[in-house]
């Protein structure tokens, strides 16, 4: 149903009674690109840094420039391209974990019948939202600490015979960040995906049901299709930010033994640019980031676009 | 307490206002002379809660309100303080602090030149960016106007040292300065840390090095190896996490006698400067801690705890043993032990100057004030008064009853007198003290504006309670006092026995690395060797094999550059020859 | 039979389900009500640790502190007002900016969106921001709070999502009796958007809630725009100081050590969930019920 929207699509030529017509949605959007630009675009003169020793007092206009000298001591350092490395790696695994996870939880809180456990099991998810991540990993490092809860029960039935210090071993860092994200994201996230399930019709349910369609048969052949859109927005959304992997997560429960595999870009930054004064250095890295961004947004909308999915633009 | 609420409410309202109508009124020039130190010496610092004192009281609107902000977190007092409010009356001026929230010193900083609005005074991380910004007033001029501060505060050397490249004075360290007789009884410093039931257990041996230290250690556990109520006892632990792993990182400087220099030795005979990572004595203290930790003496968990795990553990009472400074865990974990009762089980610390070969002079402890000439108290071109604001400053340095009234409090109520003039407290002013409702209603600190350590103007009580001696043994437990008294000590510095002398004019040269910056090569050898170290030396500790590893970590080491550090720094050391 | 097979499925299902929903609520709910714990317990004795679902030395000493705050009522007040105007005004542009790129017959519909999709992914930095703010008079302002940020890209796509899967037999039916899109924008589309809308503007207004570094960085020195989440932000921030120098944290002694207790922090996050907790239910409607769309069918 909704797909064949996405593709009835024909383009308007632009005619002046079409102009006409179309006023009001031109008058807003003429309003909506002049806000864009004074507040999203214009700040990005602030790139220039990047091509500049900046030092505040100079100003922007003022500092003197060095060329591509920031990228090449990015790009020259061996350590950036393992952060980089870090960074997709836990990207892609966060955005993979998370919307699966969301949308399953959606899907089965969906399916509850009595609309007092939906309600108060709804409400329960999403409170981990609120918790700020000092407390959660906090959290985190009592439960998975030598004497921690997830050691004991893995005692307690024999799965192991010494206490596993998982903060200290590398292979385990990037599933513990990707299983934090979901324990604290997961019920919020899925409210989008809870909102998107109430648009579809219930009409279609009863006449699945009249087919003789289970709960599997419902969920599959009607709710996952009738929230495909949604799917697809927030997947391509997310697509761009992989290289967003975060900052506080990955420094509040690394440590040194694990540091080849839990610094991030933004950590790097922190580390050379930041508390060295070096402005100039975190621009070019978040041009950087910005430029990966739009390259694999084009890409994931263009595959959209083949596929006949939903796009974002 | 609604009432009073709506009425701090208005009164923040108010203040803002006035702020906005440009920091108050101009002060009364005239009052500058009135206030200055000199006349004052003798005079008696009882002046106590009635604030008609000798001189001139200021009115609300003659009374200049500053703002300060300091790159470091803190807690915020009221606006309504009471404290505050007495020192606003009687010196005039009152001071609004804000602190860093959320945001890196530099982030901070950088923002405040972008937006060309400046506190009136302010301390920072990074005062190069801001001297750099013309953000700051040259001091030079209104120091000279107070010579008896000039000379009391600084020496001319040290003076010197605070000089910018255009030869003026933007800012004034305002700590580690004692005045008359030094009455530190802490050992601030790092060190080796025992618990005292271990030295008392083992009869108060003699410990000089790291074998005599784990030695004993091992003992204790073997015989003890859980506390009184069941806990197991942890024999040693090492906090690693972010930039407090020097309590992994740098003992080995100290080991080899050598000061706290931070990022380098010096050798005083040639002034050259050394790098203690490398060095034997350095290698031996990791290769000590590698065996340690494969006999299973080492916290398993040292590597990966946070600081607040860490804490935690410390505050059980069951580790007995570790490396750190004093005062990134003792003001917490000893509060604890006391409310445990805990520190009549002797689970308190004492440090031990610990070195490579028993007899040689250890200097764990630095004597003599350590000038940090990086970072102080500056006022910027914002401020519309600088004469007035420079002077609050002197009269926070050199008046002793502004300087009681910071850090006792008030007579009567924060502390009491006896006849001898010594100033003591009960329980419950101690407690009051600490609280933190207390502390942003009623105490004023102003803690980022110069004070002194040492004794008072009265020549009998300490300028800050925690230095007063009487105060600092009322608050020992009886198994800290015995484990003193064994060892000969009055106090805790006694107990470290560090040699005491001068350090150099150079000394502290961590002051000097903590300003490097990448566009040196130095300045990026120095973050990359922070990093290495910070990668490997767990896994040092670690080993199964300790000389292949350390082989292996100093091949990447050496990748580093450090010898462009070292020059750079030999540099730096080279203008004091 | 057939039937009876299905509905023995369905058990498995519902029994299945039920069993995912309790472990996940249980592993969620504990980190809540660990801090809750820790919320109500003596912040001396929290520093051993070790204390999971309930206080072992009760006190209420951590919320009198929280609360007992300066300015935190002044705190409270910006923070509601903000909240308030901020979604109102958030929630109307992005509806509309929504509405305008999911018009089917919208000339400049995927340029529009582009423009707005790229945003998502750029920013200038602090500082040309800053600049910005202080070139526009923003700085040392309310209106800070409300203006800059009010419309995102994110809450856009998720809107118009929505709005294209409305069926567009309703805006043509409405245009052969003459509306304009301004009618059909508020009779016709918005009364279908209800969920989508409760939705975003819980997003939008949990996102104000929660802001405080703008308060930090462009009201610093006005108390009187002081925020809530920034008065608590400032009990929090000691533990988060990400550059450290052991140099003036010696030198500062005591002050500098003294983090804020563990107890302090868990009060302050539960004071700022409690009116999201409170303000929740009211909005859920929208998302556990479904809605009807109508007898329009494609």
């Amino acid at each position: 149903m909704t797909q064949k929207a996405s593709n009835t699509v024909k383009h308007n030529k632009i005619t002046w009674k079409e102009i006409k017509r179309q006023k009001f949605l031109l008058i807003v959007s003429f309003f909506m690109v002049v806000y864009g630009f004074i507040f999203y675009y214009w700040p990005l003169t602030g790139w220039v840094m990047a091509f500049q020793n900046y030092k505040p007092k100079n100003g922007l206009l003022g500092s003197e420039f060095v060329g591509l000298k920031k990228f090449q001591f990015l790009f020259g350092d061996a350590t950036f391209i393992q952060v980089i490395r870090n960074t997709l790696a836990m990207g892609v695994l966060n955005l993979v974990t998370s919307t699966v996870m969301a949308i399953l939880f959606a899907i089965l809180l969906n399916e509850i019948r009595s609309s007092c456990a939906k309600k108060t099991v709804q409400t329960i998810s999403y409170l981990p939202h609120f918790l700020s991540w000092i407390i959660v990993t906090g959290i985190l490092h009592d439960a998975l600490s030598s004497s921690g809860i997830v050691n004991e029960l893995l005692i307690k039935f024999g799965l192991i015979d010494t206490a596993i210090d998982f903060f200290a071993h590398k292979e385990y860092f990037w599933a513990i960040v990707a299983f934090a994200n979901c324990w604290k994201e997961t019920g919020w996230n899925a409210i989008i995906y809870l909102a998107a399930i109430t648009a579809i019709d219930p009409c279609l349910y009863e006449a699945a049901a009249i087919d003789g369609a289970g709960r599997w048969g419902r969920i599959k052949y009607i709710t996952l299709p009738g929230i495909r859109p949604t799917i697809m927005i927030l997947l391509l959304m997310n697509i761009g930010n992989v290289l967003n992997a975060g900052f506080e997560i990955q420094y509040l429960l690394g440590n040194g033994l694990v540091k080849s595999v839990s610094d991030t870009i933004d950590i790097y930054v922190l580390t050379w640019g930041i508390s060295q004064n070096d402005f100039s250095l975190g621009t070019a890295a978040g041009m950087f980031k910005s430029a990966v961004s739009i390259i694999l947004i084009l890409i994931a909308n263009y595959a959209a676009k083949r596929m006949g999915e939903e796009r974002l633009f | 307490m609604k009432l009073k609420k709506v009425t701090a409410l208005s009164l923040a309202v108010t203040l803002a206002v006035s702020m906005l109508a440009g920091c108050g009124s101009t002060a009364t020039e005239s009052n500058s002379s009135a206030s200055t130190s000199g006349a004052k010496e003798t005079e008696s610092s009882s002046a106590g809660a009635d604030s008609s004192g000798t001189k001139t009281s200021y009115s609300e609107d003659e009374i200049a309100n500053y703002t300060m902000f300091i790159t470091m977190p803190g807690s915020e007092i009221n606006d309504d303080n009471e404290i505050a409010d007495l020192i606003a009356e009687k010196w005039g001026v009152r001071i609004k602090e804000t602190w860093l929230t959320g945001q890196t010193s530099s982030e901070a900083t950088g923002t405040l030149i972008a937006s060309g609005e400046y506190p009136d005074y302010i301390d920072s991380d990074d005062m190069a960016l801001l001297v750099d910004a013309d953000a700051l007033v040259p001091l030079d001029e209104y120091i000279d106007q107070y010579p008896e501060f000039k000379e009391q505060w600084f020496t001319e050397e040290e003076w010197d040292k605070f000089r910018w490249t255009d030869g003026h004075i933007y800012w004034i360290n305002p700590f580690n300065n004692t005045k008359g007789e030094p009455t530190t009884t802490t050992h601030n410093d790092e060190a080796f840390w025992i618990q005292v039931r271990v030295l008392e257990w083992a009869g108060y041996p003699e410990i000089n090095t790291m074998d005599d230290y784990f030695q004993v250690i091992e003992d204790y556990i073997a015989a003890n190896p859980t506390m009184e109520d069941g806990t197991p006892n942890l024999a040693y632990t090492i906090l690693c996490e972010d930039w407090r792993y020097f309590c992994l990182e740098n003992a080995g400087q100290f080991l080899a006698g050598y000061p706290n220099d931070g990022s380098v030795i010096v050798d005083t005979d040639t002034l050259t400067v050394g790098d203690y990572n490398t060095s034997e004595d350095t290698i031996q203290y990791f290769r000590k801690l590698n065996e340690e930790y494969k006999a299973g003496f080492v916290d398993p968990e040292s590597f990966t705890q946070t600081y607040d795990e860490y804490i935690a553990k410390l505050s059980t009472g069951r580790v007995l043993g570790m490396v750190d400074q004093w005062w990134d865990f003792a003001y917490t974990v000893n509060d604890v032990f006391k409310q445990q009762g805990l520190d009549e089980l002797g689970c308190n610390y004492v440090p031990l100057g610990l070195t490579t070969e028993a007899g040689m002079e250890n200097r764990w402890h630095t004597y003599d004030d350590t000038v940090n000439q990086a970072s102080g108290i500056a006022i910027t071109v914002d401020c519309e008064d600088p004469a007035r604001a420079f002077q609050f400053i002197v009269d926070c340095a050199m008046d002793q009853e502004l300087h009681d009234l910071r850090f006792w409090g008030i007579e009567g109520v924060d502390y009491d007198v006896d006849d001898n003039g010594l100033y003591y407290r009960s329980e419950d002013q101690r407690m009051n003290w600490s609280d933190t409702t207390y502390q942003a209603s009623h105490r004023c600190q102003y803690s980022y504006f110069p004070q002194w350590g040492g004794t008072s103007d009265d020549g009998i009580n300490a300028n800050k309670p925690e230095e007063q001696p009487s105060e600092f043994q009322v608050d020992m437990a009886q198994p800290l006092k015995d484990c003193l008294a064994a060892y000969g000590a009055d106090n805790y510095v006694d107990m470290i026995g560090s040699v005491i002398e001068t350090n150099g004019a150079w000394f502290p040269m961590y002051s000097y690395s903590n300003n490097f910056t990448i566009e040196t090569p130095g300045g990026v050898a120095w973050v990359k060797m922070g990093e290495i170290k910070h990668e490997w030396l767990p896994q040092v500790v670690m080993a199964e094999d300790f000389d292949a590893t350390w082989d292996k970590y100093m091949e990447v080491y050496s990748a580093a550059k450090p010898e462009d550090f070292i020059a750079e720094m030999q540099e730096i050391l080279d203008t004091f020859k | 039979m057939k039937k009876k097979k299905l509905s023995t499925a369905d058990k498995i299902f519902t029994a299945c389900n039920a069993l995912f929903m309790i472990a996940f609520v249980t592993i969620t709910l504990y980190p809540v009500l660990n801090t809750l714990a820790i919320s109500f317990n003596d912040g001396i004795d929290a520093v051993r640790g070790g204390i999971h679902l309930w206080p072992r030395k009760f006190t209420l000493k951590n919320y009198q502190t929280v609360l007992g705050k300066q300015n935190i009522i002044t705190g409270a007040y910006i923070t509601v007002l903000r909240t308030v105007l901020g979604t109102a005004l958030s929630l109307t542009t992005n509806a509309l900016l929504a509405f305008v790129v999911s018009r089917k017959r919208f000339l400049f519909k995927s340029q529009l969106s582009l423009f707005w999709v790229i945003t998502m992914y750029v920013n200038g930095g602090l500082i040309p921001v800053f600049l910005l703010y202080r070139n526009l008079h923003l700085t040392g302002t309310f209106w800070v709070y409300i203006i800059p940020g009010s419309v995102s890209a994110f809450n856009m796509l998720v809107l118009r999502t929505y709005m294209t899967g409305l069926p567009d037999s309703l805006e043509e039916s409405a245009q052969l009796d003459g509306a304009g899109y301004w009618t059909i924008f508020l009779k016709i589309v918005s009364p279908l958007c209800k969920p989508v809308y409760a939705t975003i503007a819980l997003f939008i207004a949990v996102g104000h809630w929660n802001s405080w570094f703008d308060a930090m960085l462009y009201n610093r020195m006005k108390s009187e725009y002081t925020t809530l989440q920034y008065e608590l932000m400032k009990l929090l921030s000691s533990v988060m100081q990400q550059s450290g120098s052991a140099a003036n944290a010696s030198a500062a002694g005591a002050d500098a050590a003294a983090v804020t207790p563990v107890t302090m922090r868990a009060a302050a996050t539960i004071v700022t969930m409690l009116p999201i907790i409170c303000l929740y239910p009211f909005l859920q409607r929208y998302f556990v019920t479904g809605l009807t769309i109508g007898g329009v069918k494609e």
